[in-house]
């Protein structure tokens, strides 16, 4: 899994949910900060980098967007593998999209078990007036599940950016742990910059296999 | 991009000071959410900076353009656009500095602020000077020789690299066949290089002031190390994944047809495929992963561009896995597995820094794209006959959707009206197997036109014009039809416009068994491309016409091949389907079926032909010079390529590009394969005896039955003893022709043991032809019942196999069991004209030493000497003339042995006969 080199954070996110819930507003919303805006610096909605800054914490977010159709459902595995988190979409107008959020999660759970951060976004917020998805129910879920639950509108910026920022705060604490754990486990010499010409890569890769 | 700047922020001694020194100021900017400008660190020629200096760096937002439009706090106007900040400076030219990377900050006080990193400061006065930043990306091998060589100030370090990888390739000459090892053993050498480089105190200085030096020295030296390696390495990966890539490469060829639309791609992308094709297939001629992976990243670039009308086309996630499905599959790779392999494990520089970098998204969205391919979820090939509807549609759309309905509707309730009977409504019932109505129709229709036929022959073409007119009253119609020869560029054109135009005229008649669509598809075309077997069975029982072209000059076997529909070809081989037929690119049924890797067609090919004694062109060459070995060699079909090479095709042939198969064997198997032309026969007869027999047809028992017996015709317990004998005499030259003594010795009941034990005394048997010696007697009294003097069609016996392929030993056994050594053949060859013609010296001795002829002539009137001064067999005719023959006859065109030899200026041979001529 990728971690902190040189102080820094690198975590890779993928955003999972049926076709036309928002992923991609989502995503352009929090880089670009526009909603079906034609004038953007991106030419791809695909694979998007963030560099955030929490309290002196330099984080690395590289977010993959997926395609929704059904027919791609089987590659999931192949996109989600190596993910620090995930944000998994639902569209409040509609039922099905909440179901397909859930069969996410037991797929997560059951490939990644504790690995991956997940949160559940309910998206187009500011379509409250045709909500089919119960309130309780999405946000009980998420409780069950270990998810935080964040209602979110790509539209009018609500709520984009207060999800990313829990996911990283999320995996950032979670990686920390981990590496606490790593340590004490193994004592295992974290590679120092300086002094190693040795590459981390020797290490790194070996965690790779 | 692995290798984008990068640097810490909160190191910067320009941000420190800033923060530090200057708090107020600082706050107050992050309270307003102004924009905070970083020069990079390299970039910085002083560290004491002044308050104007921070406020030249510090940007205010505009009210009317907050995203594009700035005013710096020295009250100076900026423009952002594409990540170039533009500094309006009076007198001069415009400032301008890239945005490296932005980074937002989010302070314990929730307060929230972006800083760019820029390449240089945003100061007019001062002169950054040449400290310009080192490259940001290494985009190919020649960038990271590049930095290598600058960097460490000469090529010791790359010196360094090779010589370790030379090691590396000295001490395990020959690479694992695994992954798993093979990139532990990389990964240890690309290991070992980085720490050659690092030993360069100037590396070592350099890469330790500048983070992003260290990591482009990474990437420089893996490069490096697997340019030298690739060759050595990239055999054994494709190796390794030959079986996904054949299976991969089969999936593939069998929807070459695919196209954009049937994809849902996004129209807007369509102009942008042609040129991201083009880039994409170049992928297989870089040898780095940095450079494969950036071939990606061009791809996809190429379809990021603005469209045909210059809007940006945003690509979405849902959009990027069909276009490169679609380009996956029109690039013509023959390895995209091995690609993906090489790629996925053997990059090591960009592993640690993140698993979510873009080259890990490329290469993971290359995966997604090839699992996708492989998982089948697409749809098979587009049908070749559904163009005609579509073109349909397009022109005169209503009218023929709302008939297609009907169509279907009218197959769901089996309701025939005579006005829909068109090869349209034909083809859907062949579609559907729908095989009695389709009968019914065809032959009705069929008595038809024999009726009109019978009527007026002289009349033919105006009677069922009319005739049709009547029966099928189209309104308006009855105008155009009279004149649709009027139409047509020439009464007897036949391009594609006027084909269509009377196709389409046609197809308003009612459709016989023979009728054809626009496309020219007939509808035992149609039958074969669905595997229709049973309906492929009534058409050939309805005198279908077996060898039909279309537009393509394609066949129904074709299809069936290409399709790998092998019911449907059995039944078209067994009616007499020309199966050597060339289509428009000169691909003959094998070609297709070998391209698509169907396996079980080119069996049924070749042992068809083999059985029914017809020539299967084994070694034909396509438009571009390709055998059917060619492709599976390049497909890498490993069993295909097995059973072509067992069969007689030719390894070494060259296609117009001069490539032979050896030279598109991606992996060592097919290699392996290719080389083995001499195959195991054990194995090839057992596969003659039992394999055309797949034929398990669900619905029509009849049928089954039927194809068994056809079947069975052609095994081995029949009981016509002459085909048992034919076949016999087929195997031992075969057997022959494989230089397997042994078995052929099996066949012809002659105790092979009995002389391999005397082998020596066969050898050089200083015994005369008569002696009659206890060894010599042992052997003749141990004679085969067997008569080896059997010859096949064209005369040859077993003896010319085994003097053609140069089997002394067995020609001295075959002598020994009464083999006629002057038997000739149907070109009147005696097996010493074939020994000469292939140069086999041992043969022609022991040949001359039993009888054989040495003024012996062929049809043409060539002696052995002849032919061996035609062809320069040097050492041949050395044997021939110390045997004496007669150099002073003349073949058929007059001409004496030294005279050939003069005309092909063999010069040793003319001395030769010149010599003994003299000496005589
Ligand atoms: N009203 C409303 N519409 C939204 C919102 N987010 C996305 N949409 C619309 O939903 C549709 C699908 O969005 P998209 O981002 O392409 O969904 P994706 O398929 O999950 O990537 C688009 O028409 C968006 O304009 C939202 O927050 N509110
Ligand atoms: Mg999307």
């Amino acid at each position: 899994m990728s971690g902190a080199t040189n102080g820094s954070y690198n975590f890779k996110v993928v955003l999972l949910g049926e076709g036309c819930v928002g992923k991609t507003s989502i995503l352009l919303r929090y880089i670009e900060d526009k909603f079906n805006d034609k004038h953007l610096t991106t030419l791809q909605a695909t694979f998007l980098n963030k560099k955030i800054n929490i309290n002196g914490k330099r984080i690395n977010l590289s977010i993959w967007d997926t395609a929704g159709q059904e027919k791609f459902h089987a590659l999931g595995p192949i996109y989600y593998r190596n993910s620090n988190g995930a944000i998994l979409v639902y569209d409040i107008t509609d039922e099905d999209s909440f179901g397909k959020v859930k069969n996410w999660v037991k797929e997560l759970k059951k490939m990644l078990g504790s690995d991956i951060v997940l949160v559940i976004a309910g998206n187009k917020v500011d379509l409250e007036h045709e909500r089919t998805v119960p309130l309780e129910e999405a946000e009980s879920y998420a409780n069950m599940v270990g998810a935080k639950h964040f209602y979110t509108s790509a539209k009018l910026n609500q709520g984009v950016e207060d999800l990313f920022l829990e996911l990283t705060r999320e995996m950032t604490e979670r990686h920390d742990r981990n590496a606490q754990a790593d340590v004490s486990r193994t004592s295992r010499v974290l590679v120092v910059e300086d002094e190693a010409p040795a590459p981390s890569s020797c290490c790194s890769g070996a965690k790779h296999n | 991009m692995d290798g984008a700047y990068d640097e810490i922020i909160s190191d910067n001694p320009f941000f420190v000071e800033l923060k530090n020194e200057y708090t107020n100021l600082f706050q107050h900017c992050i309270s307003q959410s102004w924009v905070v400008c970083v020069p990079r660190i390299g970039s910085l020629t002083t560290r004491v900076f002044t308050v104007e200096d921070f406020c030249a760096h510090i940007l205010v937002p505009s009210d009317e353009l907050p995203e594009t439009n700035y005013s710096t706090l020295t009250e100076k106007q900026v423009t952002v656009s594409n990540k170039v900040i533009i500094l309006e400076v009076t007198k001069e030219l415009p400032l301008q500095s890239h945005i490296l990377f932005e980074e937002t900050f989010y302070t314990e006080d929730f307060l929230k602020y972006k800083v760019w990193c820029i390449e240089s400061p945003l100061e007019p006065t001062r002169n950054v000077g040449d400290n310009t930043i080192t490259k940001e990306y290494l985009t190919s091998i020649n960038d990271c020789i590049d930095l290598l060589w600058t960097q460490a100030a000469g090529r010791q370090v790359l010196d360094q690299i090779e010589q370790s990888v030379q090691v590396f390739l000295k001490k395990q000459p020959s690479l694992p066949i695994a992954i798993g090892p093979l990139k532990d053993a990389v990964s240890e050498l690309y290991t070992q290089c980085l720490q050659y480089a690092l030993q360069n105190r100037r590396l070592r200085e350099k890469s330790k002031a500048c983070k992003q030096i260290l990591e482009n020295i990474k990437i420089a030296v893996e490069c490096y190390m697997q340019q030298i390696l690739f060759d050595a390495l990239f055999k054994p990966i494709c190796t390794c994944c030959s079986y996904e890539d054949s299976h991969l490469n089969k999936k593939i060829r069998n929807m070459c047809d695919i196209q954009l639309r049937d994809l849902d791609i996004k129209k807007e992308l369509y102009h942008a495929v042609p040129k991201a094709k083009q880039i994409l297939s170049k992928i297989d001629s870089y040898n780095t992963v940095l450079e494969k992976v950036l071939c990606l990243k061009q791809a996809l670039n190429a379809i990021n561009k603005k469209d045909s009308s210059n809007n940006v086309v945003l690509l979405t996630a849902d959009d990027l896995l069909p276009v490169f499905v679609f380009l996956v599959i029109k690039s013509g790779l023959p390895n995209w597995y091995s690609q993906l392999t090489y790629m996925k494990e053997f990059r090591f520089s960009g592993v640690g820094r993140s698993d979510g970098d873009e080259s890990a998204f490329l290469i993971t969205t290359l995966e997604a794209v090839i699992e996708h391919i492989q998982s089948g979820a697409l749809a098979g090939p587009p049908d070749p006959e559904s163009y005609y509807y579509e073109s349909n549609l397009t022109e005169e759309n209503l009218n023929n959707r709302q008939r297609k309905n009907s169509l279907t509707e009218s197959i769901s309730t089996s309701d025939t009206n005579s006005r829909d009977e068109t090869l349209e409504y034909i083809f859907e019932l062949v579609k559907a197997n729908h095989t009695e109505q389709i009968q019914t129709i065809l032959l009705r229709n069929q008595r038809h036109l024999e009726s009109i036929h019978a009527n007026d022959n002289n009349m033919l073409k105006i009677t069922l014009e009319s005739d049709l007119l009547n029966d099928y009253d189209e309104d308006d119609d009855s105008g155009s039809d009279t004149e649709i020869y009027q139409k047509l560029c020439h009464p007897l054109c036949n391009c594609k416009k006027c084909c269509s135009k009377i196709s389409k005229n046609l197809l308003r008649t009612s459709p016989t068994v023979n009728s054809r669509d626009s496309h020219g598809l007939t509808p035992l075309h149609v039958a074969c491309i669905h595997g229709k077997a049973a309906i492929v069975e009534i058409l050939i029982e309805m005198r279908a016409e077996i060898d039909a072209t279309d537009l393509n000059e394609c066949t129904a076997l074709h299809y069936a091949a290409s399709r790998g529909h092998q019911n449907a070809l059995l039944l078209l081989l067994h009616s007499g389907a020309h199966i050597n037929q060339a289509n428009i690119d000169k691909n003959t049924p094998l070609h297709l079926a070998v391209n698509n890797g169907h396996l079980n067609c080119v069996k049924a090919l070749i042992y068809f032909a083999e059985h029914s004694r017809k020539m299967i062109m084994i070694n034909s060459a396509n438009e571009s010079g390709n055998t059917p070995l060619h492709l599976a060699s390049k497909w890498g079909y490993e069993g295909i390529a097995r059973l072509l090479i067992e069969n007689g095709a030719e390894p070494s042939l060259q296609n117009r590009y001069n490539k032979t198969a050896f030279d598109y064997a991606h992996n060592l198997k097919i290699l392996q394969v290719l080389k083995s032309v001499t195959p195991n026969l054990y194995e090839y007869i057992h596969i003659t005896t039992s394999d055309v027999k797949v034929l398990n047809y669900r619905n029509d028992k009849n049928l089954t039955f039927k194809l068994q017996k056809m079947t069975l015709r052609y095994q081995d317990n029949n009981p016509s003893k002459a085909v048992e004998n034919l076949k016999l005499i087929d195997r031992i030259l075969k057997a022959i022709s494989y230089g397997d003594v042994k078995l052929a010795c099996f066949y012809m009941n002659i105790n092979y043991a009995d002389y391999v034990d005397d082998s020596n005394q066969l050898k050089d048997s200083s015994c005369h032809p008569l002696c009659e010696c206890k060894m010599c007697k042992k052997k003749t009294e141990s004679c085969t019942e067997f008569d080896v003097n059997f010859s096949d069609s064209n005369g040859f016996t077993a003896l010319h196999y085994a003097s053609r392929y140069g089997l002394d030993e067995l020609c001295n056994i075959l002598i020994l069991n009464k083999a006629n050594v002057n038997c000739s053949n149907k070109k009147g060859q005696t097996p010493l004209h074939l020994a000469a013609l292939n140069n086999k010296t041992g043969v022609i001795r022991v040949l001359l030493d039993n009888g054989a002829n040495i003024n012996a002539v062929d049809i043409t009137g060539n002696t052995p000497l002849h032919d061996a001064s035609d062809m320069g067999n040097i050492g041949a005719a050395k044997i021939l003339i110390s045997y004496g023959p007669n150099m002073t006859m003349l073949n058929g065109s007059e001409k004496t042995a030294l005279k050939i030899a003069k005309e092909r200026v063999h010069l040793t041979i003319i001395d030769l006969i010149e010599k003994h001529a003299n000496n005589s």
